[in-house]
């Protein structure tokens, strides 16, 4: 792989993150990561997914016609959700139940049409199935930190496998219910976004209302 | 039906409990004005494709459906996602069409919005609840504008939550993206406090 | 006439600008093709594994529900038996139908599809469920010395919601085993407590008919007197009491009553 290509790869898991930096996918991210298992479940299917779409459409892209593009966009998505869905019923059947109409709506994922009209239309088929796996692995790794920190705190363990130990089995860890909830997920991951741009400036957004008398001030 | 509009708004709000249509939700929501304009077209969208993909899922895919044709074991059901969201796409494109003819204003005020409705989260999660929970053709027609009262509800409010702290001084870090994670997070919990309500 | 061949004519279809008709058209109708091919041989080769996985959450329901019924694992222990025969039963005869398969029946679809039941009317209905549907399942428990446990699926209307429950009759067919509602949705704190295993645990040991096979089985305001009469529960009374006209409903005439005279007749 030459440097570009890891440049695919690389750049979208933390620099240009699809849920941190483009703002997608983040209907998923926050409601399957109370636990571990259904957060790595969802980032496999998506990660596949999102390569196997992104790969198809780069490779018919000087093909489609311009007033059909989206629909047959979704079509192609569609299809390889539907064939994701199933290998999961198959294959790891208590898990897709926990998943339930999460993974039909990996179809809807901001971050599969996103990435296959911004990056698939215009790139050849290697560039965009890295630049798939790459963003799948951005969104795989937030997906995993998030249900970290909600899974241990809110459940004491990690992937089912009780790691702190709990009150009510003699223990001295009670579990933060909170944790568990809805709300914390969008906590937890705005907290996340802040500690992404403390460290990348460059992400930071402008003030949009910069208070003046600072600057009044200084200037005296 | 009452009880299913009410908790369709509060308790179970597509935005604030399950996370649906999240994305659009933190991108269009730095005006009221075109919060409100987006929340009616979802509204409309929803109140229109529900009651529509329950006749589709009912008359065409599920196990027995054909057996007006003397195909009573054929099961399609695991065509609902293609031909859920062929039927969104359409619908949204003709309301994109009738908004332009009669009402161009709100059109172009929307602008390239109305087409992202087609890949909202929340209008297909809406539709696959109702094809889960097994809802009859009246409730889903309550739970589709149940479900876009109560997203539209969510969306307007934080945009008028996001109009506020423009003017505030937040931390580098934290402006835009991440405060607005926060203040989601916070209006969840508010909307949490839903589910201890008894509808009579 | 190599101008005729698959190959050149697939170019010649590449090679149409985008936006002609043809193109747009045939580019649909391939895309629409391949995709509807794959998903549906994914569908069908793999329906066998997923029928599988499904019989065993069917199973394993089951059987946690057998764990909850109190009493129940002795029972189980003392019979040697592994699990529940399933049959499913014509509600109007109370015969076994023998010809549908009971693994594949969707109960809950038929409860709610007026084309497989019957409507009752408002004198009929003491579990306000609007219409029985003609078959329902039953779990038979034999073993060594003859039928020992019958398990029958019971729902009917609370105070606000649907309840459902097992209901676990002991080889005499009068004698309740114990009563496993798994499904309610009543008032938190109040009408939710018929979920108590205290309160279900009252249902245990009582008789549910007499001999004549009248259902006597009854919720009592206070403490029940007589051993056909369950405790109440107070700040919640149109709950418990909703819990016993399902329970009636269900071994009367209109529900499992034919099967279970049957079933007292040593039929099956």
């Amino acid at each position: 792989m030459n440097n570009s290509g890891w440049q695919h790869l690389s750049t979208p898991l933390i620099d240009n993150n699809p849920i941190t930096a483009q703002m997608l996918g983040v209907c998923s991210a926050l409601a399957v990561t109370t636990a571990l298992d259904t957060a790595l479940t969802m980032s496999v299917a998506l990660i596949a997914v999102l390569s196997a779409a992104s790969t198809i459409i780069s490779a018919i892209r000087h093909h489609l016609p311009g007033s059909i593009r989206l629909v047959m966009q979704i079509t192609i998505i569609a299809a390889l959700v539907i064939v994701a869905d199933q290998v999961l019923r198959a294959y790891a059947y208590e898990v897709s139940q926990r998943l339930s109409v999460f993974v039909g709506l990996i179809v809807t994922n901001c971050i599969v049409l996103g990435r296959a009209e911004s990056f698939a239309m215009r790139n050849p088929v290697w560039p965009s199935f890295l630049d798939g796996l790459g963003n799948g692995l951005g969104y795989g790794l937030i997906l995993m930190l998030v249900a970290t920190l909600r899974e241990l705190l809110g459940a004491g363990s990690l992937f089912g496998i009780n790691v702190l130990p709990l009150a009510v089995n003699g223990g001295w860890f009670t579990p933060l219910g909170f944790m568990l909830l809805a709300p914390s997920a969008f906590i937890i991951l705005g907290l996340l976004v802040w500690v992404i741009r403390a460290r990348r400036p460059a992400q930071a957004e402008a003030d949009e209302f910069p208070i003046l008398s600072r600057e009044v001030e200084a200037r005296r | 039906m009452i009880d299913l509009f009410i908790q369709s708004v509060f308790q179970e709000n597509l935005a604030l409990t399950f996370f649906l249509g999240i994305c659009t939700f933190l991108a269009v929501s730095k005006q009221v004005e075109t919060a409100i304009g987006l929340g009616l077209a979802m509204i409309v969208v929803q109140v229109l494709t529900v009651p529509i993909n329950h006749l589709i899922f009912q008359g065409l895919l599920i196990e027995g459906a054909w057996s007006w044709a003397g195909l009573p074991e054929v099961d399609l059901s695991f065509l609902k996602l293609i031909s859920f969201i062929g039927v969104i796409a359409a619908i949204v494109q003709i309301l994109e069409m009738v908004l332009d003819r009669y009402a161009p204003v709100l059109h172009h005020s929307l602008g390239v919005f109305l087409p992202l409705i087609t890949v909202n989260c929340a209008i297909l999660g809406a539709s696959l609840f109702m094809v889960e929970r097994r809802y009859s053709l009246p409730e889903s027609m309550i739970y589709g504008l149940g479900t876009g009262v109560g997203w539209a509800l969510a969306i307007i409010a934080f945009a008028a939550i996001r109009e506020r702290l423009r003017y505030a001084d937040v931390p580098k870090g934290l402006r835009g993206l991440g405060l607005a994670f926060v203040v989601t997070g916070l209006m969840s919990m508010g909307f949490s406090a839903f589910v201890g309500v008894s509808l009579p | 006439m190599s101008d005729l061949s698959p190959l050149t004519w697939w170019r010649r279809f590449l090679a149409l600008p985008n936006d002609s008709l043809s193109k747009t058209l045939g580019v649909a109708l391939l895309v629409a093709l391949v995709a509807a091919t794959a998903v549906s041989v994914t569908a069908i080769s793999l329906k066998p594994r997923q029928q599988a996985h499904v019989e065993a959450a069917r199973e394993a329901k089951l059987a946690a529900m057998v764990a909850t019924l109190p009493g129940l694992a002795d029972i189980l222990r003392e019979t040697g038996a592994e699990t529940l025969e399933a049959v499913l039963v014509d509600l109007q005869t109370g015969q076994i139908a023998i010809d549908t398969d009971p693994a594949g029946y969707d109960y809950l679809a038929a409860q709610s599809d007026a084309a497989q039941g019957m409507a009752l009317v408002a004198a009929d209905d003491g579990a306000g469920i609007g219409m029985r549907p003609d078959l329902a399942p039953v779990y038979l428990l034999r073993g060594a010395d003859g039928l020992a446990l019958v398990v029958l699926p019971v729902y009917g209307k609370g105070y606000q919601s649907t309840i459902r429950a097992y209901l676990a009759l002991r080889g005499d067919l009068r004698t309740i085993a114990g009563l496993s509602i798994y499904e309610q949705g009543e008032t938190p704190g109040l009408g939710s407590r018929i979920t108590d295993p205290g309160w279900m645990g009252l249902w245990a040991g009582k008789t549910a008919m007499d001999a004549g096979g009248a259902v006597t089985i009854t919720v009592v305001r206070g403490a029940g007197a007589d051993a056909s009469q369950v405790d109440g529960i107070t700040g919640a009374t149109r709950s418990s009491t909703g819990v016993a006209n399902l329970v009636r409903f269900w071994l009367g005439p209109l529900g499992f009553g034919p099967f279970l005279a049957r079933l007292q007749a040593g039929e099956f």
